[in-house]
């Protein structure tokens, strides 16, 4: 009996699966139940193991001082408002983008404006985000400079140093840094599209905006839908890379946010629970967001992502 | 109708050239920069080529012994962590793509779950403390050894390769390890070149699990050294002894350096990008086709 199933099954092809399984079971799932620590009260132990073994439950106590924090109107408006931003401005941008691209009939334009705008996106927020502190300097940076001389402004600005302006640097250098690569996948939606819909339109009449309109949009809606679902789940996930270059103590106020303010806290300050609290907070909300817009698309669009 | 239509196509090429060259700007700005005297940069209008050629600033960054450091444990992950991140995510879709693998929903099911949720970055950490993996170069190696949006994409192009040629390996007694290293890996060359462009890239380019998994100069990459160059209040904050000649130390400007800085850190991947765009931009179709 045991020899059949060893030979119906395929041992080798399993051990290779199981390595992955190892894997997540070491570097995802043991993490996961790590969220116990955010019920114990656990900031600044050595030992972790043992602290993990040893101290009570503290229930919502680490939640709580989280909400009770001077620090968390701030930082969640601050989360919130950059992603609506980047949701109402960031999300359309490479939708237009790639509908401009797909309309350009010479292909070596094509090729050269793809080849320059994805770019950007294999270079590090780092890297990214030092160009555009020094192209925003109010010492002689380009942007000051071009404003001058058009007589907008009179008097150079310090851009990065004025917490007002830090929403919109964050959301005009995400998209310059993200459109092209962004627009690749709907290019490769409007490649899937069926030719045939296209001539069958021409034949009847409709021009090119009307083909746009009537064809190439509805052919990427699914992809978009998907796409929305997914960044309106990561409304409280920021970009780390680019949020922390482009911080500095000045534009604090309105440049702190949850990613940013777990890694000061939890890490330097040693607040494991606290924070640990924190991110739980944060993936519950994510959570939900999900799920109810998952549910919402299905009800009035009949898609979703599962 | 044919005007309108025409008068759209200037506007589409003018605004598409536009922003092209808006997002290919900075970098010339910056590089001009970078090779124009410090302090003759800070009179103003270096846009597009350097007024006073120089190469103290290049000269400032290679004397941090931080580069070099930084340098070492970039290179290194990036070649290491390339070669055994790729080999490991495929063997494991390999392992993923067969028809007769046992639990075969279940494992999916348990690797598909983690995309949706995961502890949070302190239980991580604390996690990576226990297994003696901060302060080690392994950081940067093991916890990035595998990855489920990669292993997707590798067991959809494993599942295209016609079952004819398993079934003919398997016939002549080759075992399921001499098949995958000898049949699937050589049949799936393009999309090991995307995979491998976009671990490298990945290796390339990140400080986040430097910055808060090691705090030891020694093992700290070339991208944080950028952080820190940039971060840095005036030049030579983290420089213990420079050995710079003064009338180097003279004419450099902190903002020059932080330029020379950037292209140092940025120039592998300027130098390869435009050759192999091509694929790192399949493996983008290769995903999104089959969904």
């Amino acid at each position: 009996m045991k020899s059949t199933i060893l030979k119906k099954y395929n041992w080798a092809v399993f051990f290779m699966a199981m390595l992955g399984v190892v894997f997540l079971i070491l570097f995802n799932y043991i993490p996961m139940f790590g969220i116990v620590i955010a019920f114990k009260d656990m900031d600044g132990v050595i030992n972790i193991t043992k602290a993990l073994a040893e101290k009570p439950f503290v229930g919502f106590k680490n939640f709580i001082s989280f909400m009770n924090d001077r620090k968390f109107l701030d930082i969640i408006s601050n989360t919130i408002g950059m992603n609506v931003f980047q949701l109402v401005f960031s999300f359309p941008a490479p939708i237009i983008f790639a509908l401009l691209l797909n309309e350009v009939q010479h292909l070596w334009v094509k090729k050269t404006v793809q080849t320059i705008t994805y770019f950007p996106y294999f270079i590090s927020w780092v890297v990214f985000g030092g160009v555009v502190i020094s192209m925003l300097s109010p010492d002689n940076g380009i942007i000051n400079v071009v404003l001058q001389n058009l007589g907008i402004i009179k008097e150079p600005v310090s851009f990065m140093a004025n917490p007002d302006y830090f929403w919109s640097i964050v959301t005009i250098s995400g998209i310059i840094k993200g459109i092209g690569w962004s627009a690749v996948i709907y290019l490769a939606a409007i490649a899937g599209i069926d030719l045939a819909l296209y001539e069958a339109a021409t034949i009847d009449g409709a021009n090119r905006f009307q083909r746009m309109l009537y064809i190439t949009l509805p052919g990427i809606l699914s992809t978009v839908v998907i796409l929305l679902l997914l960044s309106i789940s990561n409304l409280l996930n920021s970009s780390f890379d680019q949020i922390y270059m482009l911080q500095n103590q000045l534009n604090l106020s309105r440049s702190e946010v949850i990613d940013t303010y777990v890694y000061k806290i939890g890490i330097s300050e040693m607040r494991y629970s606290f924070t640990t609290a924190v991110g739980v907070f944060k993936s519950a909300i994510a959570f939900i967001l999900l799920w109810g817009s998952n549910m919402l698309s299905k009800r009035y669009l009949g898609r979703g992502i599962y | 109708m044919l005007k309108s239509m025409k008068k759209f196509d200037y506007f589409n090429y003018i605004f598409l050239i536009l922003f092209s060259c808006i997002t290919l700007y900075p970098f010339i700005y910056v590089l001009a920069g970078s090779f124009n005297q410090g302090t003759d940069y800070m009179n103003g209008g270096v846009y597009l080529f350097p007024r006073v050629f120089s190469l103290d600033n290049y000269k400032m960054v290679f004397n941090d012994k931080r580069l070099y450091y930084g340098i070492q444990n970039t290179v290194a992950r990036t070649v290491l962590g390339t070669a055994a991140g790729l080999l490991f995510t495929a063997l494991v879709s390999y392992g993923m793509s067969r028809k007769d693998l046992i639990l075969k929903k279940q494992i999916y099911w348990f690797n598909l779950f983690t995309l949706f949720f995961n502890g949070g970055l302190i239980p991580f950490f604390l996690v990576l403390k226990i297994y003696g993996l901060i302060n080690s170069f392994w950081v940067y190696i093991l916890p990035n050894l595998y990855s489920v949006f990669n292993m997707i994409i590798f067991a959809n192009y494993f599942r295209e390769i016609p079952e004819e040629i398993h079934e003919s390996a398997v016939v002549d007694g080759a075992n399921e390890f001499t098949i995958f290293f000898r049949i699937y890996l050589p049949l799936s060359k393009p999309v090991m070149a995307t995979i491998a462009l976009w671990i490298g890239v990945f290796h390339w380019n990140s400080f986040f699990d430097s910055m808060i998994f090691t705090t030891e100069p020694k093992l700290q990459t070339l991208q944080l050294f950028l952080v820190k160059l940039i971060k840095e209040a005036s030049l030579g904050q983290g420089q213990a002894n420079i050995r710079v000649p003064a009338h180097v130390l003279n004419t450099v400007s902190i903002t020059t350096v932080r330029y020379a800085g950037i292209i140092v850190s940025s120039v592998p991947i300027l130098l390869v990008y435009p050759f192999v765009q091509k694929y790192l931009v399949k493996g983008v179709m290769l995903g999104s086709v089959k969904g």
